[in-house]
């Protein structure tokens, strides 16, 4: 009876999607609620929590910290959508050229940043970036003859390594991205638009871009998540989450300052849901202007 | 085809691996728990302990064989596990809150032990066990510690400020140590110093408060008001910063990799003789030995300038206090060793022995066996003897008082304030203004 | 002809600076895994060729030394198959059910699966960490693997390739009078493969190079995956550049070797997946 129950046809799509109902519930939705309600209570590790009403809102809307690492976090998502966005579309238009030689080669060199672990990573940039006169960086500047420089104790310069290591890791990835949009144009429109007389750029602008919208959008909405929510990078690139005059310090980085170094709970609960709240709403403004929600069914 | 050959090999490397390195056992080691045996037997309890300096691990050691020794019938086999000083702090606060996974033994660092003394302390009392050392060590060392008379943490040192001179640079440039007694005289040592050498005279701290502490200790004030409330835009605090800055501004001192002498890249910077003093607690003495061993036989120990002479010339400086957790497993026998560890007669010869540091038993200062031993490595690594410093200085070593605000004092301080007056040249009275003003918005 | 050959070229040498650019921090840590840890600190990491510095000192270290290099190594990889298997496993069979049937409460359900892809993670963090300790699985390798073993990212993608796959192959299943379970098991499953391989290295990746996660939940040194292991190198405390460096050069190579292996399978994948959304 129950073997026939389950096995019948109505049945059987809830049992395949059970395991994501039942994560999606107690991993996302009960912490998701527990975060809304912890954003209102004083909590404190190991002693009773006090509903505070909107106490964490206020002292947040004047907490200069917060600013500072929203406007850090926003900056560097910006920053990373302008250089990681352009950049590989470019390389994957060009790499998949006909003329291309070694194309294998370079899909794969460009990637083996992304095989590296952030806290690999992160420390390569960190020793790279000192600021001692035989650290890479500054050797290399100082063959230009320019003065070595303080790269992690100043805001632009932090900024520099900390995209610098971003666009390391990503660019290959979003080509390979590209790459995958591209193999699905048909050749036909290029050959179509050639008969037309078309030059390559007009071919770019006119068929390439348009048609690689569906992957540009899958792209921008990961990128925009991981930018603002960036941590372990500036974790790892200042060696903690404490960096001078807070030039690295992100959202998340003040989520986890206040919530695991500071233990007030509530208060870093009131920043996720802050946080939440801005990647929602870009988020869901990107695609709802890129007519996303027209298209899915 | 290419692909299973290249999986094949994976495969192989990884069991070789397996069975190359998989057995190995570990008496000490780097990164990880060790466990320490040190003769105990079957029976032994084993008891965790968490430090986020290694050294630490090295007394205990030495500690737990005379314990295991002398009470066959309480051994104890130490699990060390070693973390970076943040990671062991956030870790060890998230475990004795919810009293999961926290360790029996654990050393919090004097910057963050407000935070473990905040509501209800998570940590067992120990007047009980340091009662019987108490008249023999530094009370408030042990009040550094406490919390409405109850005492959670056992020192380590008395942390002591001293000069740490570079003697090569500055014969280099013809300047003797000794003759430096104020911050004028170590200005004008400094200036000669860049000119011969074009090396600094010293660091300008942005990551410590190291050198502010000392410079309010001169002028008998403090961080925090008796309240225990900031003060960090005091005049003595104003008049502190100005004069560090003129030295910065005169080339004497420069702000250093790391930010302060007791970094990685600092020690690097030193070992490279970039930077001819340190102004430090007592206890960088073991960085040297440890990590700048081309310094060996170049460097001199000396009271610390003053702004004019008479005023006191050193204040106790970090420090560690070891704390017993509520869930230890065994708290009496936890006590009782964290005690025999770090306040018997014997532990505060071995404080010195091993690690370097001035103990807490200041009766240990004045024998010469102890102090002047020349097989110590400390002894032999520096000029003069530390102790013919510190026993000059005893009595003028002041403190710094920890209190529930020092830990967000020090945050805003070491990360912003200090950065942008030497970084950024930022007004110091706009920028102390500023410090005192986030200050006290972070601690509402 | 000749205009043909210099786009080549120009092509060929843009590409090859570019590379060569990001092939450079490989090529210094390589460099610096064989030069003594103190020389780091001293000198920074450059990309100064100095025989008379290098050695084989660290890799000896690395293989006989004492240290729990090792422990975290194979706990990694433990941890990085177990999960792979498992997030595989769970999300293709959810995606299967999205994408086989229509059923009520689909549309939601789906809308949910995007919805999680843009929730930072990291917002979670702190209720999560609560609720994992409430359940007792603090210090637990189930405490990493269960919140990501319905994988988002790795459902979306299986519907997106399981939407290009026939239904008839269903139907006939039904035909054949095979169960529903059972059209999923023999005949679905199979066809998915290429699509596995993909998901895999995907998720092979990030689970080796997790991070924040494991690093809040593990509190036993003897259970440290990689990633956190070389992370409590990082102490001014303890010298343990020897090490790190080394360590991180090797904790590369694993990854590496699988990607070479399964690169085509890696780049299909995707382009069964995140284009036709």
């Amino acid at each position: 009876m129950i073997k026939r129950f389950l096995y019948s046809q109505k049945v059987a799509p809830y049992v395949f999607v059970l395991p994501f109902i039942l994560v999606f519930l107690v991993f996302w939705v009960y912490p998701l609620g527990s975060s809304l309600s912890m954003s209102f209570q004083k909590v404190t590790l190991g002693q009773d929590a006090q509903w505070i009403g909107l106490d964490n809102y206020t002292k947040l809307m004047g907490d200069k910290t917060f600013f500072k690492a929203v406007a850090n976090s926003a900056v560097y998502m910006v920053l990373t959508l302008l250089i990681l966005i352009p950049f590989p579309m470019l390389f994957a238009v060009l790499i998949n050229n006909k003329f291309m030689w070694g194309r294998e080669f370079f899909k794969s060199s460009f990637f083996f940043p992304a095989l590296t672990s952030v806290v690999v990573a992160g420390t390569i940039f960190r020793l790279m970036f000192g600021e001692m006169e035989g650290s890479m960086i500054n050797s290399i500047l100082g063959i230009f003859g320019i003065e070595p420089m303080k790269f992690l104790k100043g805001q632009v310069t932090g900024y520099i390594a900390l995209v610098a290591l971003a666009t390391w890791r990503w660019t290959g990835v979003n080509m390979l991205y590209f790459l995958s949009g591209l193999k699905n144009i048909p050749d036909d429109y290029y050959e179509a638009a050639s008969i037309d007389g078309a030059s390559a750029w007009q071919k770019f602008t006119r068929i390439t871009m348009p048609l690689l919208k569906p992957t540009t959008i899958y792209v921008l909405t990961i990128s925009i998540y991981a930018g603002l929510a960036m941590f372990i990078e500036s974790m790892m690139l200042w060696n903690g989450n404490n960096s001078p005059k807070n030039i690295g310090l992100t959202i998340v980085g003040y989520l986890y300052r206040q919530g695991i170094e500071k233990n007030n709970l509530g208060y870093a609960a009131a920043v996720g849901i802050v946080l939440l709240a801005i990647t929602m709403i870009i988020n869901l403004s990107q695609l709802a202007f890129s007519g996303m929600f027209k298209k899915e069914d | 085809m290419k692909r299973k050959w290249l999986v094949m090999m994976l495969v192989l490397t990884m069991t070789t691996l397996l069975f190359g390195c998989g057995s190995k056992s570990s008496s000490s080691s780097k990164g990880e728990s060790s466990v320490l045996d040190a003769g105990a037997g079957e029976n032994a309890t084993e008891l965790s302990y968490w430090t986020f300096v290694e050294l630490h691990g090295q007394h205990f050691e030495k500690m737990l064989e005379k314990w295991n020794a002398a009470n066959p019938d309480r051994q104890i086999k130490l699990n060390v596990t070693v973390m970076p000083y943040d990671d062991m702090h956030n870790k060890l606060s998230i475990a004795v809150q919810t009293g999961v996974g926290a360790p029996d033994i654990a050393d919090i660092e004097l910057g963050k032990f407000p935070d473990f003394l905040k509501g209800t302390p998570q940590l067992v009392p120990l007047n009980d066990v340091i009662d019987p050392y108490r008249d023999t060590i530094v009370k408030s060392r042990i009040d550094l510690y406490s919390k409405d008379g109850q005492n959670y943490g056992i020192p380590t040192h008395v942390g002591a400020s001293v000069a740490f001179y570079n003697t090569e640079i500055l014969k280099e440039a013809g300047v003797d140590y000794k003759s430096i007694v104020t911050w004028e005289d170590f200005k004008q040592a400094g200036i000669k110093v860049h000119e011969k050498t074009g090396k600094y005279m010293g660091t300008a701290d942005t990551s410590a408060t190291w050198q502010v502490s000392q410079l309010l200790a001169q002028q008998g004030t403090d961080l925090t008001d008796d309240n225990g409330n900031p003060i960090v835009n005091s005049e003595a605090m104003v008049k502190a910063l100005k004069l560090l800055k003129d030295l910065q501004d005169n080339d004497v001192i420069a702000t250093i990799a790391g930010g302060q002498p007791d970094t990685e890249e600092a020690y690097g910077e030193f070992n490279s003789g970039n930077y001819a003093t340190a102004f430090m607690p007592l206890w960088q003495m073991s960085r040297y030995t440890n990590y700048m061993a081309d310094l060996s036989g170049k460097i001199a120990i000396a009271p610390i300038p003053v702004m004019e002479k008479g005023m006191p010339r050193s204040v106790g400086g970090g420090g560690t206090g070891t704390v017993v957790t509520k869930t230890a497993k065994d708290v009496q026998l936890a006590k009782d060793f964290l005690a025999f560890a770090k306040l018997s007669l014997d532990a505060n010869k071995e404080i010195w022995n091993t690690l370097g540091f001035d103990p807490v038993n200041m009766d240990v200062w004045d024998m010469k066996d102890v102090t002047h031993n020349p097989e110590n490595k400390f002894v032999k690594y520096f000029i003069n003897n530390p102790f013919d410093v510190l026993n000059e200085i005893k009595n003028e070593i002041k403190l710094i008082k920890s209190t529930p605000a020092s830990p967000t004092i020090n945050n805003v301080l070491c990360t912003v304030t200090l950065n942008e007056i030497f970084e950024d040249g930022k007004d110091i009275k706009k920028a102390l203004d500023d410090a005192q003003a986030q200050i006290e918005q972070e601690l509402k | 002809m000749k205009k043909e050959l210099m786009a080549k070229i120009v092509l060929f040498l843009f590409f090859a600076v570019v590379c060569l650019l990001i092939l450079i921090p490989f090529y210094a840590v390589t460099i610096a895994s064989f030069k003594p840890g103190g020389d780091l600190i001293r000198y920074g990491l450059n990309l100064r060729f100095d025989l008379s510095v290098m050695s084989f000192d660290n890799f000896a270290y690395l293989f006989t030394g004492d240290h729990a290099y090792f422990t975290w190594f194979f706990n990694s990889l433990f941890l990085t198959v177990v999960q792979v298997v498992l997030t595989l496993l769970v999300s293709a069979t959810v995606a299967y059910g999205f994408s086989a049937y229509e059923f009520k409460g689909k549309n939601i359900l789906f809308i949910c699966v995007l919805l999680i892809m843009m929730v930072p993670f990291e917002i979670l963090l702190l209720p999560l960490y609560t609720l994992i300790f409430n359940i007792g699985l603090m210090n637990s390798y189930s405490a990493i693997i269960l919140p990501g073993v319905a994988s988002a990212a790795t459902i979306f993608f299986f519907r997106q390739y399981l939407s290009g796959i026939p239904k008839e192959i269903i139907s006939a299943g039904r035909v054949d009078g095979a169960s529903e379970y059972g059209i999923y098991i023999r005949l679905i499953l199979p066809v998915m493969k290429p699509s596995f391989a993909a998901m895999a290295i995907l998720n092979g990746m990030n689970s080796w190079n997790n991070f924040l996660w494991p690093f809040m939940v593990l509190s036993d040194d003897k259970k440290y995956t990689l990633p956190i292991g070389l992370k409590t190198l990082l102490t001014p405390y303890g010298n343990n550049y020897d090490l790190l460096i080394v360590g991180s050069f090797f904790s590369i190579i694993p990854i590496f070797i699988l990607f070479v292996a399964f690169q085509k399978y890696f780049i299909d994948g995707m382009t069964a997946g995140a284009v036709k959304g």
